[in-house]
């Protein structure tokens, strides 16, 4: 389903950002990828999200050959991934329901489509009485629900969130943890990059700690440690 | 491309234009000068074209003949002459018709020529006129070295001063509508570059969710092409009502006729006038675009 092999990333000035990555994620899995910053959790997601290419080795998401993939499938290979930010990205002069419904429209997706679709993935992240507010006049947590009912509605096979909960406090924190778990009860793979700590300790769920770009430990049902080698 | 992506590249295009309108007006008026003073350069060089074409279709050319050719000679000449490449039309004068019009010319004062018809001092001549400016010299070569031809003379000076007046007009208006063209594209750059811009993140999110680079592109590229096409329509309106005034007044005031009337001028421009417009406004947008769709 994702997996790296030997992967090296160095940016202008010598910076190395990861080196020697390997690892495989099977389709279904739960996995948080933590780390200090600068660790390279985000370049992680940025290559897996073919925001960037790596300087060496291979990435396989989904079938795809990602490393040598065409710059023209990139927007189709995108929309098997649902992506989901600390700052949420919604667009400020949509409502809930535009803001979802524009993953949609941006595919070329029928109207028809459109709305069977959206109102059930809002429903499914529990906002559905909230479809036609505005971002500003949500709480943190639901516009991080937003978000990740934009990040599904294409049906994604695997559901990528950047500290999903960095901006959230703990219980708000759990509410969306429990969402992300929830959609991966219903067979989306699930990559989570995070400092949380505790949500992470506590779900015992895969862990993969990266500490200056390479991973120092890969632990099914695994707990956040700070590592210093 | 569907119907219901169309619409959304129309909706998007001119919702942008409206959030960025004082941008908008900005484009569209710097699209204007520059299709105007385009107009207007294209105006003067169809009226110089008329101009000159109704000059050039006076200029003869005058081949004086030998005294004492037979008039079999005369017509060999004439056959001659008229088998030279570029003809277009050949008249015989005779000593006799030369003297009766040298008198004409004269009018009141003929009295002084009076006499001389015992013994004609005018040469009898053919008056030759071409197809083109252009191949007057050749024309003049090879009738001269004609047998019977004493002299050969034609409007050389004025010939050659309409050809560079109107080759001067021509690079003139050409680098100045090179410069104006360019100008109206930084300016439309710059303008879609703002609205680019300003919808960064929803270029960001439309990235991550799939959308195509040519989804993201076309609503930029209808908002240049409209941006484009509204500056031309208002350049083409502004350039009939002033180009009519113009040619009232100079007709009225300084007695110059002849000038094109403003229908022919919009005709004959209106298609490349709109598509210069149009491709103003796509490259504009185009050049802005590019660096954000490196990714």
């Amino acid at each position: 389903m994702i997996e790296f092999k030997g992967v090296s990333k160095k940016y202008s000035g010598n910076m190395i950002a990861l080196s020697n990555i390997n690892f495989f994620i099977d389709k279904g899995e739960f996995v948080f990828l933590v780390g200090p910053s600068g660790a390279g959790k985000s370049t992680i997601l940025k290559l897996i999200l073919k925001e960037e290419g790596p300087s060496s080795g291979e990435i396989l998401v989904n079938g795809y050959d990602v490393t040598h993939m065409k710059p023209g499938d990139i927007p189709y290979y995108r929309r098997k991934l649902g992506v989901v930010f600390q700052d949420y990205k919604l667009l400020p002069e949509k409502t809930v329901y535009d803001n979802v419904a524009f993953a949609l429209i941006v595919t070329g997706a029928q109207g028809s489509a459109i709305r069977k679709q959206v109102p059930m993935v809002l429903s499914l992240v529990g906002l559905s009485d909230k479809a036609y507010r505005y971002p500003r006049e949500l709480s943190g947590g639901e516009q991080q629900r937003a978000a990740i009912a934009r990040a599904l509605v294409n049906n994604p096979t695997i559901l990528i969130a950047d500290e999903p909960t960095g901006n959230l406090d703990p219980d708000t924190a759990w509410g969306i943890m429990e969402l992300i778990s929830e959609i991966n009860r219903r067979g989306t793979t699930v990559l989570v990059a995070t400092h949380a700590k505790e949500i992470v300790t506590n779900m015992k769920k895969r862990v993969i700690s990266l500490h200056k770009g390479n991973i120092v430990r890969d632990q099914t049902r695994g707990v956040y440690s700070d590592v210093v080698k | 491309m569907s119907l219901s992506n169309i619409r959304y590249y129309f909706k998007e295009g001119f919702s942008n234009l409206w959030h960025n309108r004082v941008m908008t007006i900005a484009s569209i008026s710097s699209v204007i000068a520059a299709l105007f003073m385009l107009g207007i350069f294209s105006a003067m060089i169809l009226n110089v074209d008329n101009i000159v074409s109704q000059i050039e279709s006076q200029i003869e050319i005058r081949a004086f003949l030998k005294d004492d050719l037979s008039e079999e000679n005369i017509k060999l000449l004439d056959a001659g002459i008229k088998s030279v490449e570029g003809i277009k039309e050949v008249t015989y004068e005779s000593k006799e018709q030369a003297l009766e019009n040298f008198k004409k010319q004269l009018g009141d004062r003929s009295d002084l020529l009076a006499g001389l018809e015992g013994d004609n001092p005018m040469p009898a001549s053919f008056i030759i006129k071409t197809t083109s400016p252009q191949v007057i010299e050749s024309v003049v070569n090879a009738i001269k070295g004609m047998e019977g031809i004493d002299q050969v003379r034609y409007g050389k000076d004025i010939v050659e001063k309409i050809l560079n007046l109107t080759y001067v007009i021509r690079i003139i208006s050409l680098v100045l509508i090179v410069i104006l063209i360019i100008i109206s594209v930084v300016i439309i750059y710059n303008t879609i570059r703002i609205t680019v811009y300003a919808r960064r993140r929803e270029i960001t999110i439309m990235r991550y969710v799939g959308a195509t680079d040519w989804f993201i592109r076309w609503p930029f590229i209808i908002e240049g092409a409209v941006l484009g096409f509204a500056g031309t329509i208002a350049a083409l309106a502004i350039l009939r009502i002033s180009y009519s005034y113009a040619v009232e007044y100079l007709t009225r005031s300084f007695f110059v006729f002849g000038l094109l009337p403003a229908s022919v001028v919009i005709d004959n421009i209106f298609l490349m006038l709109l598509s210069i417009g149009l491709i103003i406004g796509i490259m504009g947008s185009t050049l802005s675009i590019h660096r954000f769709l490196k990714v």
